[in-house]
């Protein structure tokens, strides 16, 4: 039991739920204490101790049957003993008119015989189960297996021996008996194959080493992440933030310790006749104000999606955040994020502004922005423009961005490209560029991680 | 009244229910669970699911004080923990001026007046002299306490940190006074409304229980046991429609505080059974935002003449003008 436990552990450490030691310790004095017999406290002791996010329930839900339940198909039936002689002649009779495969495979429906252990192996290798290490794969694999048995053609054969028992003159009422019989056992062969594919995923999940491939994928430069990989990354933007988060609360407590403040010591003291009793020091820990504007064409969609992601994850150590998206045009995208998860939010941003052949134009958003949203920006916002520069030969509009420049505190351009490609093509970067306080190049999750702390450091 | 331990999550279950409170087998496992392992309870979920309730009824079932701390933006340590009472020390250096100058009259010099005045120092820094908020105050208490830290995501990361110290080993030192260490370890419940990612090793510390809105059994339950006088059959109405109102993507979802306050609302008027006429004039009890009560209003078949219709989408501009140049952007 021990041992099932910890592989079912690994098994949602390998479907990306953070397991510690020390949890995986909880969990056995928690059992310890509820004991193993009834098995919806079993699974609460595990859930418990377990899982600390209610985005990894469903995660828990899915694996705890495949680990813990009696994992026996239901029973298949024997038809083969209790016909009549007669009839089972008949059944022979018609069974002569099918191929040898359909035969074979129908024979063994009568029979009741289930896959054995050999044969579901090979099924498995045939469809690459072995490979599978998510369980939303599971039914897919369960159909491929069933196709390699040909269930469909069964079925058909099925029907037709239906038919010719029918015209052999069998009693009816017994025919449609045989035919929910067979019927059953064809169920429950499917339900053997899913519960084998589900079992041998969970397997493979549990042999799989999920961390290193995570910090694999966060120094994946944005343009090789294929979209499973997004998802993965998607999912780790929370707890991203929620790393940064504790990095910068740490930061602002020493940074506390400042100046002192005499305004201030002074009314707190008032109370006390101006004996200085309480010292206070000056709060240098401003929150920054943030205004974003997102390329959010094919090329930088990933790059701009997790900056948000991260942005809004972060938002209480932000005094406000004002989001634009472009591609051809500029729109303003922060009430999208008003009573929403942020991933859910950037999910309708990109649908609405598809990415396609458009015509990809930094000057004209620019200039849309100057003339509907200039009041955003002020002598305490940073702004920030995520882009790679590639301005399509349109005009770059360096008036305006030299003058949003002048007015912000300071002026960040994250850029995935590498500088060597900034002269090339249409890109403009190198004209921007002087008029950045801090370019940072950012073509992978991590450094975009780097990126915002630094930007999060107000002076 | 005597502190209870439970034997059995069935026991804990059956003492909550006197308390007023439904749990089900869930919450009961995962409560008596933390009273066993001594760890604090993580409770998430929606707002006015009871998670604050259950720290309530808990303390009520234990026989226990119940201590909260409500967090909020800017909590410190000088609200969550102690605070030394200056003006009151102030006040006895003022009121004590004379029986010190009697200590410190008899000094040949400024340096043996000093170390009188340091022989007495701890006098000022005592305990008398020490405000205790409320994690001190469930850490020295001499009867076992709840400790209900409320609504955790709204502290800042910083304190969360400094909360993991306290939570870890019931210990906190006060420099001028020593280590203080707990007298009974408190039962701890922490509630989130999720609002931001906790830290993971806040987490690792707690046992975790998500609480979600009940099912219609479970609120018709609780309706009965607090709104006794609603009618049986009304009360399976106003559930069922609370729980398809949940279902709608509404702004705030009704939760179930809400539930009761409408059923209270529903007895008052004296209701005989939901009718528009009913609905109408009771159904801001349940949704807070006008555009939700609209939403809902219009979902349930009665349309207001005056709904605008919604404006235009924004033409893109300049959509025939790029043909200039063209590329997969």
């Amino acid at each position: 039991m021990e041992e099932r436990i910890i592989q079912f552990i690994s098994a949602l450490r390998g479907g990306g739920v953070r397991v510690s030691l020390a949890e995986s310790a909880d969990a056995f004095k928690a059992i310890e204490e509820l004991g193993i017999q009834d098995r919806e406290r079993f699974k609460l002791a595990l859930r418990a101790t377990l899982i600390k996010d209610a985005s990894d329930l469903a995660t828990f839900e899915e694996l705890f049957p495949l680990f813990f339940d009696a994992t026996e198909a239901p029973p298949l039936l024997n038809l083969a003993q209790d016909l009549t002689p007669e009839e089972a002649a008949m059944l022979a009779e018609a069974l002569r008119q099918f191929s040898r495969r359909l035969r074979e495979m129908l024979e063994k429906l009568i029979r009741g015989e289930m896959l054995s252990q050999q044969e579901l192996d090979q099924l498995g290798q045939m469809v690459g189960l072995n490979r599978a290490t998510d369980l939303r794969q599971r039914e897919w694999m369960a159909r491929r297996m069933a196709q390699a048995l040909r269930f469909r053609e069964v079925q058909e054969a099925l029907r037709q021996l239906m038919e010719l028992l029918a015209q052999m003159g069998i009693n009816k009422q017994r025919l449609e008996q045989i035919r929910q019989l067979l019927q059953a056992n064809q169920e429950a062969l499917m339900e053997q194959l899913r519960q084998h594919a589900g079992q041998r995923i969970a397997q493979n999940m549990a042999q799989r080493r999920p961390d290193q491939e995570i910090d694999e994928l966060f120094n994946r430069p944005f343009n090789a992440l294929s979209d499973q990989d997004m998802d993965r990354l998607r999912k780790e933007v929370r707890r991203l933030a929620a790393l940064l988060r504790s990095r910068i609360a740490l930061r602002q407590k020493r940074a506390r310790t400042g100046q002192l403040d005499a305004k201030a010591t002074i009314r707190a003291n008032l109370k006390h006749g101006n004996v200085p009793i309480e010292i206070v020091h000056r709060d240098r820990t401003l929150k920054p104000k943030l205004v974003v504007i997102c390329d959010i064409s094919t090329s930088m969609r990933y790059c701009s999606e997790l900056m948000l992601g991260l942005i809004y994850a972060l938002q209480d150590q932000i005094s406000k955040t004002h989001a634009f998206a472009f591609i051809d045009h500029l729109e303003y995208i922060s009430p999208d994020f008003v009573g929403q998860e942020p991933n859910a939010a950037i999910a309708g941003v990109l649908a609405r502004m598809p990415s396609g052949y458009y015509n990809t134009d930094l000057g004209f958003s620019l200039e849309q922005f100057s003339r509907n949203f200039l009041d955003t920006v002020d002598s305490r916002t940073t702004l920030i423009v995520v882009g790679d520069g590639r301005n399509n030969y349109n005009n770059p509009r360096l008036d305006i961005f030299s003058m949003l420049a002048r007015r912000s505190h300071r002026t960040i351009w994250l850029n995935p490209e590498s500088p060597l490609l900034w002269a090339t093509g249409d890109s403009d970067m190198l004209k921007y560029a002087p008029l950045c306080d801090i370019i940072l190049q950012v073509s992978t999750l991590a450094e975009l991680t780097a990126a915002i702390d630094k930007m999060l450091v107000q002076r | 009244m005597p502190t209870r331990t439970f034997a059995s999550p069935a026991e804990l279950q059956a003492a909550l229910g006197e308390q007023q409170y439904i749990a089900n087998d869930e919450i009961a496992t995962i409560l008596y669970l933390s009273q066993q392992l001594g760890k604090p309870l993580l409770t998430e979920g929606p707002a006015g699911v009871g998670k604050t309730e259950l720290a309530k009824a808990l303390a009520g079932a234990t026989g226990r004080e119940l201590i909260r701390l409500q967090c909020y933006e800017g909590l410190d340590e000088t609200k969550a923990l102690y605070e030394w009472e200056y003006a009151k020390q102030l006040l006895y250096t003022q009121l004590l001026r004379d029986k010190l100058q009697e200590t410190l009259a008899a000094a040949p010099n400024l340096a043996a007046a000093a170390d009188r005045l340091a022989a007495e120092e701890d006098v000022f820094f005592s305990m008398r002299f020490l405000l205790q908020r409320p994690l001190l105050r469930a850490i020295l208490s001499k009867e076992p306490t709840v400790l209900l830290i409320d609504e955790i995501d709204r502290a800042d990361a910083e304190f969360e940190a400094f909360l993991l110290e306290v939570l870890s080993d019931f210990q906190v030192s006060v420099p001028e006074i020593g280590t203080l260490t707990a007298v009974h370890r408190p039962l701890v419940v922490l509630t989130s409304n999720n609002t931001r990612e906790l830290s993971e090793a806040l987490k690792r510390r707690c046992l975790y229980l998500f609480i979600d809105y009940p099912t219609v059994e479970q609120e018709l339950a609780v309706v009965r046991l607090k709104v006794p006088e609603l009618a049986p059959r009304l009360a399976r109405q106003a559930v069922e429609l609370v729980h398809r109102l949940r279902t709608m993507d509404l702004r705030k979802a009704p939760s179930i505080s809400e539930t009761l306050d409408w059923a209270r609302a529903l007895v008052a008027l004296n209701a005989r059974q939901l009718d528009p006429q009913t609905l109408e004039t009771t159904l801001s009890v349940l949704l807070k935002h006008e555009s939700d009560l609209q939403r809902v209003r219009r979902e349930m078949g009665q349309v207001e003449p005056d709904g605008e219709p919604r404006p235009p989408r924004r033409p893109r501009p300049d959509d025939d003008e790029f043909t200039r140049y063209r590329r997969v952007n």
